[in-house]
């Protein structure tokens, strides 16, 4: 039931990821962070099934702290991505996949350009202008396919994000209540409130 | 009394050294001169090549996808070219792992590796064999000259016991020494990959023993930015583009030389 | 549902005269639902060994990294590029290796070979997903409309077509196949390798 959202915009990509946390049909927590701080310019949403969500963010954000340690210069978000998605590929063919579903957004100091990935649990990734996942994906797709400017500035994005939210709140019959939304571009990562 | 402690890798003598490493780094000062020069748009790298002589077939170095007589000079990817000095077979192998060690990186990351991160990988495998299994080190020293993103373009240098450093001109194998004082004289910080082209085979005629300086005995290659894709290039000179940049700097063999042979 | 039908994707290659041309779609789907219109499927091995991987859409990008590992080691050593014909057996065998636990891709090889003589033949060859080699004179098919591109092109292609003429033959067969299949289209990439260059054309499709 989760819905997640990510933009980019000239500079930046913003990522929102609803923040109720459930069991079956009872709301269990109302403010889930489910946006993982990957590094000083990357960021991860992760929905899917519970359990293997937390695991396997933690999984990926642990592992790549450890690479910013070992080595003197930071993956930079493709190559990041690019990783995590042969982490799912092995795991699909494992005794045990994780079922986790991402959105991974990126700025790259090196270019000077944002990067999104979407990515399911399969392994399957795509760099793509704007992405979702879960129920939202029907409705906020669409919309973004009328409305999304990749050279709109963060005031616009962040206009075209409430568009998608406020469709699916319309729309959708187990909408979620509340959005954490974070934005990565030159300056690094930081939470935005709507 | 040394000899109780030289047949063991793992030993430490009574004086806290290594031998089998400083033995290791002997064979490497007798082993052909290899020389690195860093310049602001691309790297060069110079390797004189010991085994020479009319008989030796090599038919199959004038052709060949990269060139180079695969004495000395080596592709380890697509953005690093290492020197090697030392025992050529030991060599061979370290250049194989660190072919796959990069690939391994490509395949994993979706990028090439990192000059740094391929540099340690191998150093890695090398500082095992000081201390665990093995009989002996690696009798090899290597230059990396290599290009990322992260630190553009790069040389560096590694030794048997697993220590390596990044350096703007360096030279490994015999005379290293001269070529190294050589280098420090006349090295320059803003210098082109053109002008340190120059420098390598000026410091290379010098240190090198025999007289005149030929492709029989030269291993080039140079490591720059494809002007179109951005990309870096990898160039190892064949012979006949080795004779013909000696010509071009004056180097060359004279035609009596010529027709000796 | 399919777990060849799940991403959707299609891939086609032709022999022509002294040239050979291999075209995609560019969709990736979940299920129904369009993810991206730019997702290549077929890859440059070397300037005249394309292949195109049709198919599960993460064993598109695993089995690619695997091919391109595979074949760096063999240029490397070898000093030397690969031939179409010695790909498509790396390729059967990289899947074949998987025989009893597949990647869901049925890859598409077109390229162009070096004959004894030294001129260049054209090679086009297409396998299941376990590596069953398949060699065809004209064309090969892959992809979730492969039946409707076995008919288009079984109706346009002709033997000895120039390198412009097999373009138009094969963007013609893939547009007008793709339309009728729900899984593939949105916009089209086509390749034509010819002995001195290799062309390469993106299309514009219908985008629904």
């Amino acid at each position: 039931m989760d819905v997640s959202f990510a933009i980019t915009g000239k500079g930046y990509v913003i990522i929102a990821a609803d923040t109720t946390a459930a069991r079956s049909i009872i709301k269990m927590k109302s403010d889930e962070d489910k946006i993982k701080v990957l590094s000083p310019h990357l960021l991860m949403a992760y929905s899917g099934e519970p359990g293997d969500t937390v695991q396997f963010a933690e999984f990926i954000e642990r592992n790549i702290r450890l690479y910013h340690i070992r080595n003197p210069h930071p993956l930079r978000p493709q190559s990041a991505a690019s990783w995590i998605r042969r982490s799912l590929a092995d795991s699909i063919r494992s005794r045990r996949p994780y079922a986790v579903n991402l959105l991974v957004g990126g700025y790259d100091p090196a270019e000077h350009a944002p990067h999104l990935y979407w990515m399911d649990y399969l392994g399957t990734m795509a760099e793509v202008p704007f992405a979702a996942h879960g129920y939202g994906a029907y409705f906020a797709l669409s919309l973004l396919d009328r409305y999304h400017d990749p050279e709109a500035n963060l005031e616009e994005g962040i206009a075209t994000l409430k568009k998608c939210i406020d469709e699916v709140a319309q729309r959708l019959v187990v909408a979620p209540g509340k959005y954490k939304v974070k934005v990565v571009d030159k300056d690094g990562v930081r939470e935005i409130e709507l | 009394m040394a000899r109780r402690y030289d047949s063991r890798t793992t030993i430490f003598s009574p004086e806290g050294r290594l031998y089998q490493i400083e033995y290791a780094m002997e064979a490497i000062s007798h082993a052909g001169t290899v020389l690195g020069v860093l310049a602001k748009d691309g790297v060069v790298l110079a390797a004189e090549k010991k085994v020479t002589g009319k008989l030796l077939d090599l038919s199959g170095v004038k052709e060949g996808g990269y060139g180079g007589s695969g004495e000395k000079i080596f592709l380890l990817n697509s953005n690093v070219v290492a020197g090697v000095a030392g025992i050529t077979a030991d060599a061979n192998s370290l250049v194989n792992f660190a072919r796959q060690a990069a690939q391994r990186h490509l395949f994993l990351y979706n990028e090439d590796i990192p000059v740094e991160l391929l540099a340690q990988r191998l150093c890695d495998l090398k500082q095992g064999y000081t201390q665990y299994g093995g009989l002996r080190p690696f009798g090899v020293s290597l230059l990396y000259a290599g290009f990322d993103p992260h630190y553009q373009f790069q040389l560096y240098h590694s030794d048997p016991s697993g220590n390596y450093g990044g350096w703007k001109a360096t030279c490994i194998g015999a005379n290293s020494g001269t070529a190294q004082s050589l280098l420090k004289q006349e090295y320059r910080e803003d210098m082109g990959v053109e002008d340190a082209v120059g420098l390598v085979l000026r410091v290379m005629s010098k240190t090198m023993d025999s007289t005149t300086l030929g492709s029989e005995k030269l291993e080039f290659a140079t490591l720059t930015l494809d002007t179109a894709t951005k990309q870096p290039k990898a160039k190892i000179y064949k012979p006949a583009e080795v004779d013909a940049l000696l010509q071009k700097h004056g180097l060359a063999k004279k035609d009596e030389d010529a027709e000796m042979r | 549902m399919s777990i060849m039908q799940m991403n959707g994707g299609s891939v086609i290659a032709m022999v022509g005269k002294d040239c050979v041309a291999i075209a995609s779609d560019l969709r990736l789907g979940n299920q129904s639902l369009g993810i991206s219109s730019k997702f290549e499927k077929i890859f440059p091995m070397t300037d005249r060994v394309y292949v195109g991987l049709p198919g599960l859409a993460t064993d598109v990008t695993t089995l690619h990294q695997q091919f391109r590992y595979r074949l760096n080691m063999y240029t490397i050593k070898e000093e030397r590029e690969i031939e179409p014909e010695t790909f498509a057996h790396l390729v059967s065998s990289t899947l074949y290796e998987k025989r009893f636990g597949p990647y869901f891709i049925e890859p598409v090889i077109a390229g162009l070979q070096k004959t004894p003589s030294g001129d260049l033949k054209p090679y086009i060859a297409a396998t299941d997903l376990i590596g069953c080699l398949n060699f065809a004179k004209d064309f090969v098919v892959a992809g979730t409309a492969s039946d409707k591109l076995f008919g288009v092109a079984e109706g346009l292609w002709e033997p000895d077509l120039e390198p412009e003429d097999l373009f138009e033959t094969i963007a013609q067969t893939l547009l007008n196949a793709v339309d009728r299949d729900a899984y593939s289209g949105w916009g089209a990439v086509v390749y034509v390798l010819t002995k001195d260059k290799v062309i390469k054309r993106e299309l514009k499709g219908r985008m629904d």
